[in-house]
């Protein structure tokens, strides 16, 4: 995708090729970049809380190609934690030796690479939906774990995800216990999971969870399974790392 | 020549059967002893400390160091033949002595092998010592004392005894952390209108307080001027400088805005019948 004008409606994930200068308009945020001389660009961004953040970005070339993706929610309002913490809108029933799959919004943030010379280089990152980016904590205060907290609607498809706010991961629920449980929150570190865009929609690696028993204890297990599709896979904002997963108890 | 040098040494005898000879040999051993003892100290630092943390890094790096020189020097006694035992118990009365003298010292060393032992805090952690009213981030834990950065930026050194024997608060050993503030509100007001409008502004304007645990609204006290309500709000541990001292004033704005209003102190007087 190359794009050199300036859009009125919200712009698309995408490649952005710019010769002059671009204006792209997303929830509650504009970014704009000019040229300022043979080889300079500066890039601005707005939000709706009248942050403005600038940079001046130097590039080999005569143009400057810039990628504009979804991320994983982990950068606003500070990076503390790698895990979500799903409360969903509508707890999930699941009857004993019984299995379920749920679509459901996860949250993202919006990531600015600069692309060149086949790397893509962090170059911006923020959320269009500051107001619901919060923490929450699972367990007690002194050994309970930090979360990026999300009030999660559960939706029908991968088609469903809110432009810019938020994307849908598949969600397969699986109970091996012996009686009913209902599922209402999944934590789950979420550096494992890749984000996907297409157009404005964005959409999530799957997560397995299972209701199980591990010794005495009846655990929740969560993990993340990689989902094959022809979305393209946005970069990597920051260097992805392996976070164990927590053990989860059962409400 | 050499020989007829080391010959003539080893007849000049200092005392009780050490002769210079034996001095000199020791004193080579001492010498190599360091040398070893640097050089294994600076292998271990270079490429062994990094994996360990600082506080473990820098206690091992000193019992290697005089472990060796212990060692070397045992070596030089043996070599020179040195009777110790009449040095023992000299010593031992010497260091009767010595120990009433230098008590506080010798206390700040046992409380710094206990307290880098019992580990309360991690270097780097943010520690606050009511009994001494003391608050910083914990630079390292020496052989006699504390180092503690302030939150004003300067450095405090604290005896490891004062530390040791003392209350001590960490800061930054838990995830989350608790901040609180008191507003008071007319006693024409609404309680629950209040909260309602002070959860939305802190939720709206506050994006380091936590969603779970939420905030909670305690009724503090039924004051003599107005219902004081208690704001407990909870946020990630490095956050605190985002949340408490920003609190009230969020409070104060979201009463404001609401036309909610927060009484001066005032007192009715009743004047009697003339």
């Amino acid at each position: 995708m190359s794009d050199e004008t300036s859009e009125s409606a919200f712009s698309n994930y995408g490649l952005y090729t710019i010769r002059d200068n671009l204006e792209l308009f997303m929830p509650n945020t504009e970014i704009k970049i000019e040229r300022m001389g043979s080889n300079v660009f500066s890039y601005v961004r707005n939000d709706s809380e009248s942050n403005l953040v600038k940079k001046i970005i130097p590039v080999k070339s005569d143009e400057l190609t810039i990628e504009i993706s979804p991320i994983r929610p982990l950068n606003y309002p500070a990076r503390r934690t790698s895990y979500v913490y799903l409360e969903l809108e509508t707890p999930v029933f699941l009857s004993e030796h019984s299995a379920a799959t749920v679509f459901a919004r996860c949250p993202i943030e919006i990531g600015v690479f600069l692309v060149h010379d086949g790397h893509k280089d962090s170059l911006d990152c923020f959320t269009c939906d500051p107001v619901n980016s919060r923490f929450a904590l699972y367990g007690a205060p002194d050994s309970g774990t930090l979360c990026k907290y999300t009030n999660s609607e559960i939706v029908e498809s991968y088609e469903d995800s809110t432009p810019y706010i938020d994307a849908v991961l598949e969600i397969n629920l699986q109970n091996e216990l012996d009686e009913g449980h209902s599922v209402s929150k999944i934590i789950f570190p979420i550096f494992g999971n890749s984000v996907y865009y297409k157009d404005s929609k964005a959409i999530i690696d799957s997560i397995e969870a299972v209701l199980k028993k591990k010794l005495t204890l009846e655990v929740f297990d969560v993990s993340k399974k990689s989902i094959q599709t022809d979305w393209t896979l946005s970069p990597s904002y920051v260097r992805d790392m392996v976070v164990k997963s927590i053990d989860m108890g059962v409400d | 020549m050499v020989l007829d040098f080391l010959q003539s040494l080893s007849e000049i005898e200092i005392v009780g059967g050490l002769t210079l000879l034996s001095l000199f040999v020791g004193g080579i051993i001492m010498g190599v002893g360091i040398i070893i003892a640097k050089t294994v100290r600076l292998l271990f630092t270079k490429y062994y400390a990094p994996k360990l943390s600082q506080d473990t890094a820098k206690n091992f790096g000193k019992i290697i160091y005089f472990g060796i020189i212990i060692i070397a020097f045992l070596l030089f006694t043996s070599s020179t033949g040195v009777d110790l035992s009449g040095l023992l118990v000299a010593g031992g009365i010497f260091g009767i002595v010595i120990g009433f003298a230098t008590q506080s010292v010798v206390s700040n060393l046992i409380s710094g092998v206990f307290l880098m032992l019992e580990k309360p805090a991690r270097q780097g952690d943010s520690i606050e010592l009511p009994s001494l009213n003391i608050s910083g981030a914990l630079l390292d834990i020496g052989t006699f004392s504390v180092r503690i950065r302030l939150f004003d930026g300067t450095i405090m050194r604290v005896p490891n005894e004062s530390v040791f024997t003392s209350t001590i608060r960490s800061l930054t050993s838990t995830p989350v952390r608790r901040s609180e503030c008191v507003v008071g509100i007319a006693y024409k007001e609404d309680i629950d209108a209040a909260t309602n409008v002070i959860n939305k502004e802190i939720r709206k304007t506050m994006p380091f307080v936590l969603m779970l645990p939420k905030p909670e609204f305690r009724i503090k006290e039924l004051a003599d001027s107005s219902v004081n309500i208690e704001i407990l709000v909870w946020h990630p541990r490095e956050d605190w400088g985002e949340v408490a001292p920003k609190l009230l004033k969020v409070v104060k704005k979201a009463l404001d805005d609401n036309g909610i209003e927060i009484p001066f102190p005032q007192r009715v007087i009743w004047n009697a019948k003339e």
